[in-house]
This record gives C-alpha cells, structure tokens and sequence, in this order.
C-alpha cells in the first residue's frame, strides 16, 4: 500500500472524506425523511411519520406514465447508443493512429458539450430536417449523448483483448462475422453492460434535452419539474427518493456485474 | 510421396522490407518439423502465412497438393497454438476444446465425445468444466493443444507455444508434444527460437537467416555438419578455424592456421586453393593433452579459465596469436589447471569446413 502525505496526521485526510460523504448523502437522506412526513409542507420537525405519500405516487397515473415512458426513451437510446458506439469503437481500433484520434474525439464530443448548446443546435437542426418534435426528436438527442460512455467503455475493454482471440476463432474455422458474434461480443459483455447501464442512466436523469426536443408527453425529469413549480410537497420527496433508490440499485449492480466479470 | 506442405517461390514484404525472401520449402507428412531462427528471421511470418493470417506477395503454398495461399483462415485445414494460447476467456475449457467442432456443425453428442476424448489424452477431464483462468500455464497449453487439434487438421502449426513456461515445465511439455505428435501422427511445424528445442523434439529442423532457409535436415546433421557459419553458431557452441586452404586433398582441406597446418572435412564444399577458409569445431569434439601426441597433428596453447559445469568441464585455452578455443572434457579427465600448456587434438572428420 502506498502512502501519500505520509506526514500529515492520518485523521485530516479522514476527517476530510467524511466531511465530503457527509455533504454528499445529507441532503438525501433529508429528502427521504421528509418523504415521510405527515403533512403537506416541506420542512423540518417531522412530528409524525406515514407512508401515504408514498401510496399516492404509486396510484399517480400521470407519475407511473411518465416512469413507462421515460424506461422506453431510455431503452430505446441504449439500444441505438450501444450499436453506434460498439461500430465506432471497433472502427477505431481498425484505423491508423491519425484517423483513430480524430474519431475518438468527434465520438467523445457529445459528452462534453454543454448539454444547453447541444439541445438548442438539435432543436434547429430537427427543424431543419422537418423532424417533429417528440418521442423520436428525444431518443435521437439521447442517444448523440450517450453513445461517447459506450465507446469509451468498449475502447478499454477491446484494448485489453489480447489480439489473437479473433485469429483463434477464424483458426477453428469461423468467419469474421461468426468470430465477432461468439468471441468480441462476449468478452466486449462486461463492458456493453456498463456502458448500458450509463445510457439508461444518462437518459433517464435528462431534462435539458427533452425540454427543448420533447412533445406534449412528459418524461419523468419534466413531470417533476412541474410539480416542483408547483410548489414543494412531500409527495415530490417521494418520487425522487423512488427514483434514488431506484436507479442506485441498478447502477450499483451493474458495477458488481462488471467487476465480477472483469476478475475472471 | 507428396509433401504435405509445400510453399514455392514464396516472398512476403512488408512495405519495403523482405520478411521471407523466395522460400521453397516442401514438409513431408507426419514429421515433427521445426522453424528455427533468430528473432524477424522470417519464421513467424512463414507460420502465420501457412495459417492463414498473412497472405504472400507473391509465390504459392500448397496444402495436401491444393493452392492454398489466399484462403482466409477458416478455409484451410490447419489449426494453431498461438504463443499465449489465446484462449477464450468467456469459455471454460470443455466449450474451448469444443469450439472448432461446433463450426463444424457435428453433433453435440459426438463434440462431448472428441472433446473428453481429447481432454483425457492430456489428463484433463476433471478439469473440463474450469474457465481458462483458473488453470496453470502448463495446463492451458495443453488445452490450446486440444483446441487445434480437436477439428483434426492436416498440419498443426505451433508458434512458440513454450516460451511463456518455465525450464522445467518446458522440458516436461517438449516430451509430451513429441509424444502427442507420434501418436496422432499429424505433421506438427513448430516455430521457435531455442536451439536446444529444436533439437529436442524435431525430425526435421529448418534453420532460417534473414528470410531465407539456411539449412535443414535431421537435428544431428544440423550440429554435427553445419552448412554455414549461421548455422554453426546458432546450434550449440563453436569454435572457428579460420585460415588460407593450403591443399585439398580425399574429402579433407588443409587449413594454415596459427602458424600450424590443420584438417577439416570439406563437408561437400569446393572451396578454390588459396583462399581463406572457415571450418567449425565443437569443443567436445577437441581433447585436450597436457603432452603433444605423436602420429597426430596437435595445436598448443595455454589454459586461461577453467568452469566446472557439473556434466562437464569447460576449459578456454589461448593460442599463439590471438584466438583461443573452448574445449570441454570429462570433470576429471584432466588434472591441468589455469596457465598450464597443453595441446589440441581432434578427429579431423570433426572439423567442418562453412561455405561463407
């Protein structure tokens, strides 16, 4: 084990990580107490304890639509990001190393841009195109967004693949499309699970680009925008605490999956 | 008989640079054939073309009389055991050995079947249902082995399959691959660079320089009448005698060498009178006296390191002049020490002279 400031006192940099998990997970923890709160405004003490609001989200027709129709616009990009991304992570593995650097970088765009400037040159451009906006407009946003997670992702792992693996498989008599299907894919499996993942994620969590893209059906980020114009009530503390958990459980075990595979 | 490989005319380029420079060589089957070479002597390059991997610049290779060299690999019937096995990772040993026979579209009774056939052969079958990673590097090689030789190819082609295992496992596997090629009776083309190897497991050793065959034959002819100067110093240790060909005379070259006149076999070679010579001398082939010997010509010189080496004792004698010679003996033949005089003898068929 290295030591970094070996001669500070252990307990500052201690003291330090718990201030920063402190800062990241009290305000969560806030957000889902208060979801439990026996009355209709946002504050703190909380005298009495229920689980109504929780009963009225999950009888809310208008949250549990906006939850469907969030999960398809997600699956929907992750379906396309993953395609995209595994294509242009491959052509540039095949390409010279010039070629190569300018791909990744066009590909890695989208992650940095500004998700604001992003959203307003698509919404010109669909316009342009005679595109309408809506549910299409939407997973073609997402998916621009999210295929540079799953390229990098593929990249490491292509990268760590030894290079005969595919000689191996056209050796035991596989054509290169045979040989990509039952040797690439399934050691690309880890990572098309992570990077999977991220577009799930990254396109639930949008608001930006579904704001200026979206049609007249509401995601699940823009129904709880709405409601929080609204005015603050417990039952939004509800929603957010069931998006939490939700998408921390899938995200995390999503990690597990890629560890557990990677150390095989 | 027919060769089984046979490449004709055979040059690959790589841009500007001659990887394997007019290569005709014809492998007969069932015979354990090495490719030896130093490093980018084209070897690797002859293997991967005969696989599939490369394709030639120009010439042609045969396989069992069929033109064979711009077929990708999947088209011809030979496998390969890659140097750091390549196998799937995703896979566990009985899927990897099964892998070849899937494509083949046989039943999955009958690849159950080869598969623990085969896995048995190399005593494996507890370890079928293992993933790669969980095996040793001995046993992973033996599963690549399996693996290429589960599709029941023509020729199997080894590409330095050892060099990743340690001495002992090396030694152990080079017996076991000889063994596994005797009774499958296939042609195995091994590639490697380790002389001793070579040596070890090959009917035929194929010694590569610089793109080009520079001898092949049985390993025995190999050291014993090395062809070359290459040859000569690549396969085992060799000493040089270098001078002006005085005579030539019933097989035998008389060579003026330190001052001395000395023979060696002329080994097939006409070299013109006069001009100078080199003939190879392999130290267990000098003995070493510590009094001239009569009826016989001797060189002198002086003891300048004496190495015990266990099996044998290696002395570096210096001649007048400036060369020395290395000389091995019995640990016990001799009693001579560091700075004793001594004389050199050898049988002159010993002395092979090289073409240059």
């Amino acid at each position: 084990m290295r030591s970094y400031f070996s001669d500070f006192p252990k307990t500052a940099l201690q003291a330090s990580y718990w201030l920063f998990v402190i800062y990241l997970l009290l305000p969560l923890a806030l957000m889902m107490a208060i979801s439990f709160k026996d009355a209709n405004f946002v504050a703190f003490p909380i005298d009495k304890w229920t689980l109504k609001w929780y009963a009225q989200v999950l009888q809310d027709k208008q949250f549990l639509e906006a939850c469907l129709y969030s999960i398809f616009i997600a699956l929907m990009t992750t379906l396309f990001a993953t395609i995209v991304g595994v294509w242009i992570a491959l052509l540039i593995t095949t390409e010279g190393m010039i070629a190569r650097s300018v791909i990744f970088a066009l590909a890695c765009l989208p992650a940095v841009v500004p998700g604001l400037i992003n959203a307003i040159s698509m919404r010109i451009f669909i316009r342009v195109l005679d595109i309408p906006t809506g549910t299409g407009a939407i997973i073609l946003g997402h998916t621009v967004h999210a295929v540079p997670f799953v390229v990098i992702m593929v990249l490491t792992r292509l990268r760590s693949m030894p290079n005969n693996l595919v000689d191996a498989a056209r050796d035991l008599g596989a054509d290169s499309f045979v040989a990509f299907m039952r040797v690439t894919l399934p050691y690309l499996a880890p990572a098309l699970a992570g990077g999977m993942v991220f577009c799930v994620l990254t396109s639930i969590d949008d608001f930006v680009r579904t704001f200026f893209l979206g049609g007249y059906q509401t995601t699940l980020p823009m129904l709880i925008f709405a409601k929080v114009q609204g005015g603050m009530s417990p039952e939004i503390n509800a929603m957010a605490t069931l998006v939490l958990i939700v998408t921390a459980a899938v995200g995390l075990y999503a990690e597990h999956l890629t560890r557990r595979s990677r150390t095989r | 008989m027919q060769p089984v490989v046979h490449f004709r005319n055979v040059n690959k380029y790589y841009g500007s640079s001659l990887a394997v420079d007019n290569l005709d060589l014809a492998i007969e089957p069932g015979q354990f054939v090495t490719l030896l070479g130093p490093s980018g002597c084209g070897k690797s390059t002859t293997l991967r073309m005969l696989g599939g991997f490369e394709m030639p610049t120009s010439g042609e290779i045969f396989l069992d009389g069929q033109e064979i060299s711009q077929l990708p690999p999947n088209k011809r019937n030979v496998n390969i055991v890659f140097q750091d096995y390549a196998l799937f990772p995703h896979l566990n040993v009985r899927r990897n050995v099964a892998f070849g026979l899937e494509l083949k579209g046989m039943a999955s009774d009958a690849i159950h079947k080869r598969t623990m056939e085969l896995l048995s052969l190399v005593k494996l079958t507890d370890f079928a249902e293992r993933m790669p990673g969980q095996l040793s590097g001995g046993q992973r090689q033996r599963v690549a082995l399996m693996r290429a030789l589960a599709p029941n190819p023509n020729v199997l082609l080894l590409d330095e399959p050892l060099s990743a295992l340690d001495a002992k496992l090396r030694q152990q596997m080079q017996i076991e691959l000889k063994s596994i090629q005797k009774t499958t009776g296939k042609t195995f083309i091994f590639v490697t660079h380790d002389q001793e190897e070579a040596l070890t497991m090959s009917d035929v050793v194929v010694v590569m320089n610089a793109g080009r065959i520079e001898q092949m034959g049985d390993p025995h002819t190999l050291y014993a009448r090395p062809r070359s100067r290459f040859v000569a110093n690549f396969i085992g240790e060799t000493n040089f005698i270098e001078g002006k060909l005085k005579a030539v005379d019933g097989g035998l070259a008389a060579i003026e060498w330190n001052g001395s006149v000395v023979h060696a076999n002329l080994n097939g070679h006409s070299p013109t009178i006069g001009s100078t010579v080199a003939a190879a001398l392999r130290p267990e082939s000098i003995s070493v006296r510590s009094e001239k010997p009569a009826n016989t010509i001797a060189v002198s010189g002086r003891i300048t390191q004496r190495i015990f080496k266990g099996d044998h004792t290696s002395l570096t004698v210096d001649l007048p002049g400036d060369q020395s010679v290395v000389a091995q003996l019995d640990p016990v033949a001799l009693s001579a020490v560091t700075g004793d005089d001594v004389w050199l003898t050898w049988r002159e068929s010993d002395a092979v002279v090289l073409a240059d």
